[in-house]
Order: structure tokens, then C-alpha cells, then sequence
């Protein structure tokens, strides 16, 4: 048996048969096996990029040294490990003096990325993954400026001196960290006890910097996490970068999105292609069972030429998807993040496994039915077999996919979210299909005969022209989706880092300093994004109650509370602030009649602290208490690059007197001679320099837009390829029938204008479906698993459909053309 | 070889059930040759699909080379059929994938016959298209497609041979070889013929005509004109 069937094979094979199915598994395959690779790929790239902000894959933070086993057993699990001890400190030279956050280094450092020393700052350096010799330190250039040192010059520390052997002008840097620290300082870890500058009770944290293969450093955390405890924190991957965590976790989600997609679209390819198979398949079994063939037999014999067929299909489209995979890879190197990582074979072996599970999911009930047909069909043409139940395929189609897609995606809510729309998208098609019914009798009324023609071609096959409007439109629906979902996340990446977005911040300048700044400024042309009061402060209680007992134990240990808050007051809202809950205060600098001052909060924080409106905050500012009643909550851009502020105050509530204003601005690379202005009129205030980092996100953001794009690009030719597939499966009913017509004399015109009216309804239905399928799609998508506001995209309904006319009819009418010239016996003998 | 007894076959249509073969009884013995003719539409396909099994009778009994096949499930039908039945229709029903002796083999291979190439091409060479065996059935013209058709009927050497208007799609002078042909080999190997014919050339060469009428027979007659064929024949 398995001799005939891999001999049916080979002339099926031969006659072209089952090239059609063969081709739709090895293109899925092939799909599947290029998308999962590159996203793969570029994510875990994107990683490593990510973990250049970290100076590291993860870094393990505490209070306390590092424990000496986790040492030990991050060496022997092959990690890079480099500790370090941070602490804040007094750098002096003569009678100039500047706090400090020193970070002392163990060994080579970054792990991840590198650090650029210069000589000068403001200038290229030189980049190096090293520590700082014994008795030398790195300091970044406002240390310089403060001290008025240069390279070279020696500072105390300490009880001892240290030589500054150069100015950190790149490396990695922690953009959440950006307000408030000192200056950084990098030193030896052998001078901390030389210069005996901890004393007991002084805040030290130790930071155990990690790196290493994939596998090695998840070992590792999976290991060392339950024994961490509270004061412990890890940070790892892409919660480097915070700035970026939202552009990057929804470019995942796209990447993932796209892979699930390539599972539907070979589902569809495969349905299609294996029905025609089987209705092909018919009469072959009708004789076989004719000359004695048992049903069993037939089974046998059709199930073994899928197996083979899945084998050989599967795995010339795994070749074919590396071969694809590295062209693109290697063609847009200059795009995607450098260096590549190697490719993990997992994908590959998922997309080489999915082809076989689609092939069975999507064929099986196809090539079920062969075996059922009766061998009456060699007396009477008409007979089909019976049906295998619907819901059978139904449910053993959608099992398949839901099981396939969570695998490639691991997100069982996404799949959840596809599903419930392919319901969607099932009850559409059942609409459809009543309505071509109604339209045909409203049409066929009115319409030319051979739009009447071309009309009941689609009526008198309700299950043909079902199954052809339903590949089409989830076609449609997917290359939509994706189009729309491209865009917008290109919008979003876009508007956020824009071309002026601030990438410099001042923090400390004096309220007197405040007028010669923004003259400098404005001298320069240089626009801020707001000059805002800052007062450093503790939350000490709510509603009259001590902190401690008025909230959960959890929420005390949240940051805002553990630490002094940067409190501010503006009479307006900020930009990249929008109110979500209660009301901006209008009658700014009046108390209420208890001389009360109202608080807008962020809500995130708000939630996490579980405080409502109307709540009372007690703070101490420097000694002195403050109230504030809580009046609004405000949603907050974090990733806006310019000041913003957990918690505001109307005005009036705060001293003016000890605040300090902190401001940020775009500076384009030829002002940066501005900087020097400011130091030398104003030597106090501190410059953070975001511009390297901006320039790093920026490439981040470039090479994610990249590998979105081409991902698109990808689906939308699979899409294609889809409805090319189903164009040509259906191609022959189209040309028996009109092969017909043309025996029946009927002429040339007329056989054309029925085959595009047959062709331009399909279009018309399955591009009515797409923008259906596709506006709901996204909408459920950009709510549920992207965090974007859901929008409508009415442009798009006029589009879609008229393209999906336009597409069909000139593929379809393409792939037909040629038949229809050679003469009708030729045609349909061929058949 | 083939008996029925009271065959009826109705399908039940929308409104009504409609019977459109009532109380058919025939004797077919081994070796005859039988005509099965009438008007269109008087149920000759659907009494042919009964007696070789195709089909099941919705009321009746047919016992073909002793087995009761209106007992039997769809694939005791179907090896019945392997073993006794050979099968020659209109249209000819060749896998338009297979080539012409991949088509005659097809049946011996089910057999799981080893020789199943030689036998195949013997048989080719008999109907005369030894020349055209990896042609494929496009290639070759409705006589030849059909003279296939013949060679791969006769290929698991069947007890029985069941023709339904073989000669239907062929003009006189290819549907006169195929008459000659088939009752060649039915002389050769002894099988028993059952033809539906609106043919009266090939009506004529048979031992018996039955003749139906609205579903029941309405006329079984030896053939005279046979009896004068073989009379001549053996002057
Ligand atoms: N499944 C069915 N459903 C409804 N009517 C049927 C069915 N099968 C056969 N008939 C009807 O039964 C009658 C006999 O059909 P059958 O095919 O046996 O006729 P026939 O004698 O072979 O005719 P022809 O010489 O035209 O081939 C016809 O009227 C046909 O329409
Ligand atoms: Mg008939």
C-alpha cells in the first residue's frame, strides 16, 4: 500500500496534481520558518541592544555585598560577572567641592556596550569595555566644570587622591535615573577601602553586573531569584530601558502577531488547496472503490500520499526559509540591529512542525472525504460524498490553529483575541453568503445576462463560493490588520521621539538664576520645554493618619514613599499630562477654607498607594509640614523627555524660597558651545546630557521600524500568495464553465464580461469582509494586547474593497486568459 | 452467476419518493451475454448499478457469484467486486493522471498481483495499442481512451463484465471495435456480459434482451438474431 501511495504520489505528482497543495505547505512553511527566524532574531538582537543601556544583561541590586554562592555559581554556570559598590560622595579640589554618585568597579566594565573616555568634554573619545587603574578615576564632564579640573588634574576622595585619567562622554546610561543623581564617577573598586570612605551607616548599594548566553544567564536568574529578598532587585532585558520598554514590548507584540498570521494564512492556503485536491480526487476514488478498493484502503492510501507530501513539503520549505530568512538578514544588515545573533533553531523546528500540524489540521477533513464518495459516482457525475460533520472541521481547524498559534506566540491571550475574531469574521461570511443570495435576485432582475451569468456561477455553488470568499476575505483581513497596525505603531514611535524632542536637562539652578537662563536660552534660540519649580519632599501621612498605618504594607514599600518625592506647582497642566480623573484646580494660589492646597497625583501611583480624590497627603519639606487634598489624577507620558512630576501642587501651597528649577531642551550638536555659557554663569547648575542616549533610542527606534516593516512587507506577499493560491484552485471550475458557454456559441465578450462580474463580486464580498474582519481585528487588538487608543479607519472602507476588485479580477483574469484562447475541445480535454 | 429477486429501488425526493425500478427479477447465468435496453429515463444505470453492486436496493434481493450483496456493507461490496466484477462505462473513466498502462495495471495491482506490468501490457496489446502504453489518456482518442477502459475491465479477470452504453460516446466505425473487442474477450476468457445499450448492433450480438419500461421489465427474450449469428457462425 504505502508502494501505490508513493507511487500515486509520483504521478500525481507528474500530472500536477498535487503540486498546487504542495506548494501552499511549502510556502507556509517557508512563511512561517522566515518570520519566525527573523523575529526571533532581531528580538533577541533588539535584547542584546537594550542590554547595552544596562551595561549588562541583568544587574542584581542590594544593599548588602553580593552573597559569595551566587558568585560562585553565576562562574561556574559560565556568566561575566563584574560587582561594583555604589555610593554617594564628595569629590574636592581646593575649595571647590561636588556630590558625587561613585561607582567603584570590580572588574571590567560595561559587560554590555561600552564606555567612551575622552579627553576633553564635549569631544569623541575612546570607546573600551575596561576599569578604571588603581588610584584613577572617570568622571563626567560637569564634575570638570564644577571642580574647574581637567584630565590629568587629581581630586581628593576620601582619604586619598585620585587621578582623573579621563571624561566619560558615552556608555551606558540609566535614562530612569536621570534626575536628581550626581554626577557619575567611576573608580577602582581596590580604592574604596584605601580611601575608607564608608563609614557604617552610610547608604552603600552593591550592584552585581551579569552577562552571558541565553540559556546560562535564565539558569542562573531561574536559580537565584526565589532567594532574593525584598531589598534585592533584579533588572534585566528590555526593563533597562524604560524609556523605551512601551515601543519595544508593541513591537514584540506585532512581531508575535505577524507569526500567528502566517499560521492563518497557511491555514487558509492548505484549506483551499487540499479541497480542490480532494474534489480532483473524487473520481480517482469512485474508481478505485469501483474496482474493488476498500474504503479503509482508500483512507490509507490518500493519508499516506498526505504524510509524504507533508514530509518533503515541510522540509524543502524549512530550507527555503532559512535560504529567505538569511537574504534578508544579510541584504538589510545596515537596518536591523548589529551584531546579529545566531539563529536559534527553535523556530525553525516550530515552522517545520506547524507545516505538518496545518497540513492535518487543514487537509485532513479534505482528504477524509475522499474515501467517502460513493463508487456510484462513475454511473451519476452529480454525486459528492457526504460531508464530514462541519463542526468536525470546524472545531478540529480552529483546535489546530489556537494550539499552534499559542505555541508560536506563547500568548494566550492574543490567540483568545484571534479566535473570537475568526467567530466575528464566521458570522460575516453566513451574512455574506445570504446576501450575495439577495443581491443576486435583486441583480439578476436588473443586471446584463452575463452579470446574471456570472452571478449564479457564484449562487449555484453556495459552498465553493463560500469557501472562496472566506480565503479571500481573511487574506484581506490580515494584510489590513497589519497595514493598519504598522502604521500606527510608526505614528506612535514617531511622535514620540521626535526630531526636537528635549534631550538636554538643567536641574538645580537658583530661583535668582532663573531670568539669566531664559535669556541665555532665548538669545540662543532655544526652546524649553517649561522651567519648573522643584521641592524635595517626604509623604508622611494620609488623612491624619501616620503613613505607615494608613497604607498596605505593600504600598509602603513603594518607592514614592521610601524616598523624597520632587514636588512642583504650575498653574496650568503640563503638556504630556492629561487629566483622567477630577478636576484641575481654576482658582490656582487659593486654599480651600481649612487652607488646604490641592494635589493633582499620577494615577498609576495612585492606584499603587490605593488613595482616591479627596484623599490628604501630609508631607515634610524641609521640616515644615505641608497638606495637600487630592483633586485630580493625571496620566503621564513618561518617555516625553522633559520634566515630569508624580505629584503637583496648586501654587501657592509651596515655598518658593526652597525650591530649585529644573528645565530640558533640544539642543542641536553645533549649540553645545551654550552649555559652556551656562557653566560659566551660573557654575551651580547641573546639565544632564541625554543626547547620546536620545541618538541610541533613536537607532533603536530606526531598527525596529525596520524589522516591522519587513515583516509587513512579508505578510503582505504571503497574503498574496494566498490569494493567488485560491485564484488558481478555483481556476478550473471557472474555466470548465466557460468552456461551456463557448461550446454553447456563446462569444468571447460575453464569456469575458461573466468571468469578471463572477470575479468582481468575489472581490466585492471578500474586501467587504476584510475591512469588516480587519476594522474589528484591530480594534479588539489595539485595546486588548497594544495599548493604543482604537480608532476607526474610514478611509479604508472605500479602499479595500475596490482593491480587492481590482487585485482579483487582474489575477484572476490573468490566470485564465490563456485557456480561454485555445479552442474549446483542447481545454477541455486538459482538464 | 447473478440472480435478483423483486429489486426495487425508490429515492425519496422533496415532496414525494419516487420509485424508479420496481420488482425486477432476472436469471443471469454464467457466460450469457445480456442487453439491458429501453427509453431514457427507464432505469437501466440504476438496475446496472444494483445487480454490480454500486448501489443498494431498497427493497429486494440480488446474490452476485453467491453473495448476497443487498446484505453486505459498502466494503464487502467493494471486494466482491474486486474479486468478480469488471467495469466498462460511457465515458471512459480512465485517471487522466495515470498513463494508459498505468490505468490497466491499477486493478491487478489491487490484487496485490506481482506480474501486474506484464499482464497489463498483454492486455493493451490485445485491444491493439500496444504502442501507446505511457500515453496518457489526453493523448489518446475517445476509441482508444475507451479500448483502455476495456483492457483495465478485463484486467482482474472478471467473472462478470458490466458495461453501461460503452459504445455511447464513439461513432459506428471505433463503436463497432469495441463491440468486437469486448465479446472477443468475453469468447476468450468466458466472462459473463451485462451491457446497458441504446446500441441496437450491440443489443443484437447479446444471447438476451431485457428490456425495461418505466422501471419493470417488460420484455426478456432470447435473442433470435443471436441464434442466427451463431448458426452462421458455425456454418
Ligand atoms: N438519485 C436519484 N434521485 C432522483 N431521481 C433519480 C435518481 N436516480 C435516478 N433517478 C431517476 O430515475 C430514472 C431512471 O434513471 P436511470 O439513470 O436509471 O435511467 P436510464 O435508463 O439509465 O436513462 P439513460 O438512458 O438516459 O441513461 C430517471 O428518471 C432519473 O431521473
Ligand atoms: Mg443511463
Amino acid at each position: 500500500m504505502r508502494g501505490m501511495a508513493w507511487r500515486l504520489f509520483k504521478r500525481d505528482w507528474q500530472s500536477g496534481e498535487v503540486k498546487v497543495l504542495f506548494f501552499a505547505l511549502m510556502i507556509a512553511v517557508m512563511a512561517m520558518v522566515a518570520i519566525g527566524t527573523i523575529t526571533d532574531r532581531t528580538h533577541r538582537a533588539m535584547g542584546e541592544q537594550s542590554s547595552e543601556f544596562l551595561g549588562a544583561d541583568y544587574t542584581l541590586r542590594s544593599p548588602r555585598p553580593i552573597e559569595h554562592d551566587w558568585l560562585e555559581k553565576g562562574r561556574s554556570d559560565g556568566l561575566e560577572l563584574t560587582e561594583s559598590t555604589g555610593f554617594s560622595t564628595v569629590l574636592a579640589k581646593g575649595d571647590e567641592f561636588q556630590l558625587v554618585s561613585v561607582t567603584a568597579l570590580g572588574g571590567k566594565f560595561p559587560l554590555k556596550g561600552e564606555f567612551e573616555i575622552a579627553d576633553k568634554p564635549f569631544t569623541r573619545g575612546q570607546t573600551m569595555q575596561a576599569q578604571p587603574e588603581q588610584g584613577t578615576a572617570w568622571v563626567e564632564p560637569r564634575v570638570l566644570a564644577v571642580l574647574g579640573a581637567e584630565k590629568g588634574d587629581t581630586v581628593d576622595f576620601g582619604s586619598i587622591q585620585l587621578t582623573i585619567a579621563g571624561v566619560i562622554v558615552g556608555g551606558p546610561g540609566q535614562a530612569s535615573e536621570m534626575f536628581n543623581v550626581a554626577p557619575k564617577v567611576y573608580i577602582n573598586q581596590a580604592d574604596v577601602e584605601r580611601a575608607n570612605i564608608i563609614q557604617p551607616g552610610s547608604r552603600v548599594s552593591y550592584t552585581l553586573f551579569i552577562a552571558g548566553d541565553i540559556q546560562s544567564r535564565e539558569n542562573f536568574i531561574d536559580w537565584v531569584k526565589p532567594q532574593m529578598n525584598k531589598t534585592q532587585r533584579l533588572t534585566g532585558g528590555k526593563e533597562g530601558t524604560p524609556a523605551l520598554q512601551a515601543s519595544i514590548e508593541r513591537a514584540e507584540t506585532f512581531l508575535r502577531l505577524a507569526s500567528l498570521i502566517s499560521v492563518v494564512l497557511a491555514g487558509v492556503a492548505i484549506a483551499v488547496a487540499a479541497g480542490r485536491f480532494s474534489r480532483r480526487h473524487y473520481d480517482y476514488a469512485a474508481i478505485y472503490r469501483c474496482l474493488g478498493m476498500q474504503i479503509a484502503q482508500v483512507h490509507r492510501l490518500y493519508l499516506s500520499q498526505l504524510i509524504i507530501m507533508g514530509l518533503i513539503g515541510s522540509a524543502l520549505g524549512v530550507a527555503l526559509g532559512l535560504l529567505i530568512q538569511q537574504v534578508i538578514i544579510v541584504q538589510f544588515a545596515d537596518f536591523l540591529p548589529k551584531p546579529m545573533v545566531p539563529i536559534n533553531w527553535a523556530p525553525v523546528i516550530a515552522g517545520g512542525l506547524s507545516g505538518l500540524v496545518v497540513l492535518i489540521g487543514f487537509a485532513l477533513p479534505a482528504f477524509f472525504q475522499i474515501a467517502r464518495v460513493s463508487p456510484l459516482r462513475v454511473l451519476r457525475k452529480e454525486m459528492v460524498p457526504q460531508p464530514v460533520s462541519s463542526w468536525l472541521i470546524y472545531l478540529l481547524a480552529i483546535f489546530t490553529m489556537a494550539l499552534l498559534m499559542w505555541w508560536q506566540s506563547g500568548s494566550l491571550k492574543l490567540v483568545g483575541i484571534l479566535l473570537a475574531v475568526a467567530l466575528v469574521a464566521f458570522v460575516i461570511i453566513r451574512l455574506m453568503a445570504w446576501l450575495i443570495f439577495k443581491v443576486g435576485l435583486w441583480i439578476g432582475k436588473r443586471g446584463s445576462t452575463a452579470v446574471r451569468y456570472g452571478l449564479g456561477q457564484l449562487k449555484r455553488y453556495p459552498a465553493f463560493t463560500i469557501s472562496q470568499v472566506t480565503a479571500f476575505g481573511l487574506a484581506f483581513i490580515i494584510m489590513l490588520s497589519t497595514v493598519l497596525i504598522r502604521s500606527e505603531l510608526l505614528n506612535e514611535w514617531q511622535s514620540q521621539l521626535p526630531e526636537d524632542a528635549p534631550n538636554h536637562f538643567l536641574i538645580n539652578v537658583q530661583p535668582s538664576e532663573v531670568p539669566n537662563l531664559e535669556s541665555i536660552l532665548a538669545e540662543q534660540n532655544v526652546e524649553t520645554a517649561g522651567i519648573y519649580p522643584m521641592v524635595r519632599g517626604r509623604v508622611t501621612g494620609l488623612n491624619g493618619k501616620p503613613i505607615e498605618e494608613a497604607v498596605s504594607e505593600e504600598a509602603q514599600n513603594d518607592g514614592s514613599l521610601r524616598r523624597e518625592l520632587n514636588l512642583t506647582w504650575v498653574e496650568n497642566v503640563p503638556n504630556a499630562n492629561t487629566v483622567v480623573k477630577g478636576e484641575w484646580w481654576n482658582d490656582a494660589g487659593q486654599p480651600d477654607e481649612d487652607g488646604v492646597y490641592q494635589l493633582s497625583i499620577d494615577q498609576n501611583l495612585a492606584g499603587r498607594l490605593g488613595v482616591d480624590i479627596g484623599d490628604v497627603f501630609e508631607f515634610s519639606i524641609g521640616g515644615v509640614d505641608v497638606e495637600g487634598k487630592i483633586t485630580s489624577f493625571r496620566e503621564i507620558q513618561w518617555d516625553s523627555f522633559q520634566p515630569n512630576f508624580f505629584m503637583i501642587f496648586e501654587p501657592g501651597a509651596l515655598n518658593e524660597n526652597m525650591a530649585t528649577y529644573i528645565t530640558s531642551f533640544y539642543l542641536p550638536a553645533e549649540k553645545k558651545p551654550t552649555l559652556n555659557t551656562i557653566l560659566r554663569e551660573m557654575p551651580t547648575v547641573t546639565i544632564i546630557e541625554l543626547d547620546a542616549i536620545m541618538e541610541q533610542v533613536q537607532t533603536i527606534l530606526d531598527q525596529v521600524t525596520a524589522a516591522v516593516e519587513f515583516i509587513m512587507l512579508f505578510v503582505l506577499l504571503a497574503g498574496i500568495a494566498v490569494l493567488y493560491a485560491v485564484l488558481q484552485a478555483s481556476k478550473e471550475e471557472r474555466v470548465l464553465s466557460s468552456t461551456l458557454l463557448k461550446t454553447l456559441g456563446a462569444q468571447t465578450k460575453f464569456i469575458r464580461m461573466t468571468l469578471l462580474s463572477e470575479l468582481a463580486l468575489l472581490g466585492i464580498f471578500s474586501g467587504i469582509l476584510g475591512v469588516i474582519g480587519g476594522e474589528v481585528l484591530v480594534f479588539v487588538l489595539y485595546q486588548e494586547a497594544l495599548d493604543i487608543e482604537p480608532v476607526l479607519h474610514p478611509w479604508f472602507w472605500l479602499w479595500v474593497p475596490l482593491i480587492a476588485v481590482a487585485f482579483i479580477c487582474l489575477a484572476g483574469w490573468w490566470g485564465l486568459k490563456s485557456l480561454l484562447k485555445q479552442p474549446a475541445h483542447q481545454v477541455l480535454r486538459q482538464l | 452467476m447473478l440472480t435478483t429477486n423483486n429489486l426495487t429501488k425508490t429515492v425519496k425526493l422533496p415532496e414525494q419518493s419516487l420509485t424508479i425500478l420496481s420488482e425486477v427479477s432476472l436469471t443471469v447465468n454464467e457466460h450469457d451475454s445480456v442487453a439491458i435496453v429501453g427509453a431514457s429515463g427507464s432505469g437501466k444505470s440504476t438496475l446496472l448499478s444494483l445487480l454490480a453492486g454500486l448501489d443498494t436496493p431498497s427493497e429486494g434481493e440480488v446474490e452476485l457469484a453467491g453473495h448476497p450483496i443487498h446484505k453486505l456493507s459498502e466494503d464487502e461490496r467493494a471486494a466482491v467486486r474486486a474479486q468478480y466484477v469488471g467495469f466498462v462505462f460511457q465515458s471512459f473513466h480512465l485517471l487522466p493522471g495515470l498513463t494508459a498502462l498505468e490505468n490497466v495495471m491499477l486493478p491487478i495491482e489491487l490484487k496485490e498481483d506481482k506480474n501486474a506490468q506484464t499482464k497489463a501490457k498483454e492486455l493493451l496489446e490485445k485491444v491493439g495499442l500496444a504502442e501507446r502504453l505511457n500515453h496518457y489518456p489526453h493523448q489518446l482518442s475517445g476509441g482508444e481512451q475507451q479500448r483502455v477502459a476495456i483492457a483495465r475491465a478485463f484486467a482482474s479477470e472478471p467473472k462478470i463484465l458490466f458495461a453501461d452504453e460503452p459504445t455511447g460516446n464513439l461513432d459506428t466505425a471505433n463503436g463497432e471495435k469495441i463491440i468486437d473487442l469486448i465479446f472477443d474477450l468475453n469468447q476468450q476468457l468466458g466472462t459473463t456480459l451485462v451491457l446497458v445499450t441504446h446500441d441496437d448492433r450491440l443489443a443484437e450480438r447479446c444471447q438476451r434482451l431485457v428490456r425495461l419500461e418505466a422501471g419493470k421489465v417488460i420484455e426478456d427474450s432470447v435473442n433470435e438474431s443471436f441464434e442466427q449469428a451463431k448458426t452462421a457462425e458455425t456454418a
